[in-house]
Formats: structure tokens, sequence, C-alpha cells
């Protein structure tokens, strides 16, 4: 039978990915408005930046609401779709990020990420688009589209 | 970071966690399209393979299946044949029937009208896999959890969609179980358990899956979270040498339950990683870091 092999962790490697955090950018809000209403013609901003109306030949075809939720490590930008009748059509992971060294919860921090689409995105530890080792809870993602649900489930009807 | 042209990466929230899906070489339209579909089987695991689902065949399952035998999907009948087989191959150590101790430790919800939980001995082969994807407990009181098993199933799946769509590659990643196929490899970087920001390595993955676990890791409960989901079927108790594994096989379910097995069993699991054709790498409690031989060819140092 085989044996195990151990493996040296070379000191250069730690410290060179050491970083204060990992991010990736999925889709922009327009791709993501696409991707949930395809036949969608026109979208209408309901509030700025935040909520829209899809209309597809002068029928409500659904809304889109855009949330983000703030965790102790992880700032999640996502979209919920929701369909005429204020029901969830689709969750969908817009950009993600992670950071250890505390500036999650820092406005300053919050504040680079505004307005970001995909064609400017702020490059975190780009090279690094796969990552095992780590199962992410998607609690936060979670809460937060319940607390969507709430706030815009029954109104946008 | 941004994706190329010819590539489209999407994530949506499933399984509990994040699950990543990218497509390359196809039209645009098409990538989205296929991407949904593969979302779509994942939710399908999810809505089968549940135990907190009540219309779930696991929780059918759960109900009825001391009683009568229980028909159920043939993805279903799939991960339970392969985790019966687990189970027999381990002595026992992969067990998708320790819910109840699961339960009992607050690591699983009681269901609604759940019995009281029965954590006494059962029959080794307690789940009697029948014609016609029917499944019977030889025993009252058996609960299922395919929890260990079914995320890598779920990623297999989703990644069998991609396949069928003729585009040029494909990954799908839930949480670190993550299965690839295409010319061009994905790299993957290894995270290190108690330092989330380290990386231990990267590997590369081509047609063939990679899924980890990890103790004590949870990117929102970090150092507090000492309590792992993964227990000792004999002993009931949580692995206290390894801190962490990988394991790459051939198929996400494989590998997925493998991780388990490696978290209890540790560099004791090598025999049955052969069995499997699967290699690992194992993270120790006291920082050792072992890999099988075989690991070694597709490892690249982190820098």
């Amino acid at each position: 039978m085989t044996q195990w092999v151990r493996y040296t962790l070379p000191a250069v490697a730690i410290m060179s990915v050491a970083s204060p955090g990992y991010a990736m950018q999925y889709l922009s809000i327009e791709e993501a408005q696409k991707q949930a209403f395809p036949s969608a013609t026109h979208f209408t901003e309901m509030q700025a930046g935040r909520v829209w109306k899809a209309e597809a030949g002068g029928h409500v075809a659904g809304f889109f609401i855009f949330d983000r939720v703030v965790g102790k490590h992880l700032y999640i930008d996502y979209a919920v779709a929701l369909t005429p009748t204020g029901a969830v059509h689709s969750v969908e992971i817009l950009q993600y990020r992670e950071s250890y060294g505390g500036e999650v919860r820092s406005p300053s921090w919050l504040a680079q990420f505004v307005g970001k689409t995909s064609a400017s995105a702020l490059k975190i530890n780009g090279d690094i688009r796969n990552i095992a080792g780590a199962t992410l809870s998607s609690t936060h993602v979670t809460e937060g589209v319940k607390r969507v649900l709430a706030a815009y489930g029954n109104r946008l009807r | 970071m941004a994706t190329a042209s010819d590539k489209l990466r999407r994530a949506r929230p499933l399984l509990g966690t994040f699950v990543e899906i990218e497509v390359a070489g196809a039209d645009k339209f098409v990538m989205n399209t296929v991407i949904d579909a593969a979302f779509e089987a994942v939710a399908s695991v999810h809505g089968l393979m549940s135990f907190h689902e009540p219309d779930s065949d696991v929780s059918r399952l759960n109900r009825e299946a001391s009683i009568r035998p229980v028909s159920v999907h043939a993805w279903t009948y799939q991960v339970l044949e392969a985790a019966v087989e687990m189970h027999r191959r381990s002595s026992g150590m992969f067990d998708i029937a320790v819910a109840p101790k699961l339960q009992a430790m607050g690591l699983l919800p009681r269901l609604g009208e759940d019995t009281p939980i029965d954590t006494e001995a059962r029959p080794f082969d307690a789940i009697e896999m029948l014609e016609g994807q029917r499944v019977r407990f030889r025993q009252a009181g058996v609960r299922i959890d395919l929890g260990g098993i079914a995320k890598g199933f779920a990623v297999d799946r989703a990644l069998a969609v991609l396949r069928g769509s003729g585009a040029a590659g494909g990954l799908v990643n839930a949480g670190g179980d993550l299965a690839a196929f295409g010319e061009e490899p994905q790299t993957v970087h290894i995270r290190h358990p108690r330092d989330p920001r380290r990386s231990i390595c990267s590997v590369e993955v081509s047609d063939e899956a990679l899924a980890s676990t990890a103790r004590r890791f949870d990117l929102f409960q970090s150092a507090e979270t000492a309590i792992s989901a993964i227990i000792h079927p004999a002993s009931f108790k949580s692995p206290q040498l390894i801190d962490g594994t990988a394991v790459r096989a051939s198929s996400c379910m494989i590998a997925d339950a493998l991780t388990k097995i490696v978290m209890i069993a540790g560099t004791d699991a090598i025999g049955l990683l052969e069995q499997y054709d699967a290699s690992a790498l194992l993270i120790s409690t006291n920082g050792d870091i072992q890999i099988t031989p075989d690991w070694h060819h597709a490892v690249y140092l982190a820098a």
C-alpha cells in the first residue's frame, strides 16, 4: 500500500498569498436584469439604484431588487427577481468580497464599491478565481432575501 | 477578475452555500441558458435530498421507509446506492444514518411530527435497496441525512448539464466542492482551515472533481465554531486530529463522501482512497500537511 507524503508549506508562499481579501465579480446589475427577465423590453427604475420594474410588451414581467448584505468578513451584492405577484423568481449573486482586516463594516471601505460595474471592478487578489477548503454559509443572503420580500413582496404588486 | 468575453460565471445561493457555475466557449445567450439549466439541476438535487424540506425524498424516506418500501427519484436512488456502498467499504465509517445522533447533538433539527430521537444501535445494513427504485429501512427509528454526499452529487449533475450543452469547458463550485471539464484546466486555491487568508497550495483541475471539508472553519463564525458536523459513527465524537482535507476523484459525489472519511480516519483512509482511485491532502491539527503520492503531480506552490 502506498504511503502519505509530508508536504512542506513553503514560507514564501504563505507570505505572498496572505492578503486582506478575495473578490469575485459575476454580473453587473444590467446583466442580471437581462438574465432574470430575458423577455423584458424595458426596466423602469422605481427606487434609485435599488428597485426596477421589468416590462415586456406593456405587461409587467416582474420586479428586480438590488440589495447588499454585510457579514463578519463578507460583503455581498445580490439581486432578487420577483414575479408580478411578488414571489421570488430567482436570487443571483452579483459581487462577492471577503476581507479579514475588519474593514467590512467601515463605511469608507464599503463606499469604494458603490457604483462598481463589471467593467470597473475593483481587483483584490484578482488571480484567484477558485477557492476550495471553505464552505461559505449563504445564511446572510437568505436572511436578506426575506427582508427584501418583507419590504417589497406586497408593496410592488 | 472580470470574465473574458467567451466565458460566463454566475453564482446563486443554493445548498446552504454559494454555488458558482462557469461555462466557456459558447454564445453569451446560450451560456446564460446553460447556466440556468445547471442551477436548476442543483436546485432539483436540493429539493430531492434536503433533510429540512418536508416533501423531499429524504423526508419521505425518514417518515415512511421503516414502515413500507418508498419509491424515490432515480437521482436519490443513485446517491443512496453510492452511500450504502461507501458505508460497506469503509466498515461503517461513512454513515448516512447518523441523523438521529446529529439531531440529538442539535446539528440537525427535529422535524415536526418526528418521533423521539432514537440513538439506539441499528443493524449495519439498515438501508435496503429494492428493485424499481424503492428503498426500505430495516428498523424503525432509522433516519438518514445525505448532507455528506448530496452536495457533491449536485455538482456532478450541474457539470453534466454543462458538458451536455456542447460548451468547450465549465466549472461548478459549491462552496469548495467542485468539478471542472474542458481543455483549459482550472486553478483552484486550497485554503488553510485555520487561516483562510493563507492558501496551502493551488491545484489544477480538469475533467475531475475536488471536494474539501474542514473542521472549525466558518467565515462567519471562524474561531468560535468548535463543533463539527462530522462525527464518528461508533464514538459519535467529532474528529480531533484532522483540521481539514481535500480529496480529488473522478466524481464530486465520491470526493465529497471521501472527505468525511478522511476527517474521521485520517491517514488510515489511504486504502479506501486507493479503492476509489482518489488522492488527498490532509491537514493535521498540529499543522502537518500530508498528501497521497499521486496528489503531487498537480500541486503547484501557492506563489
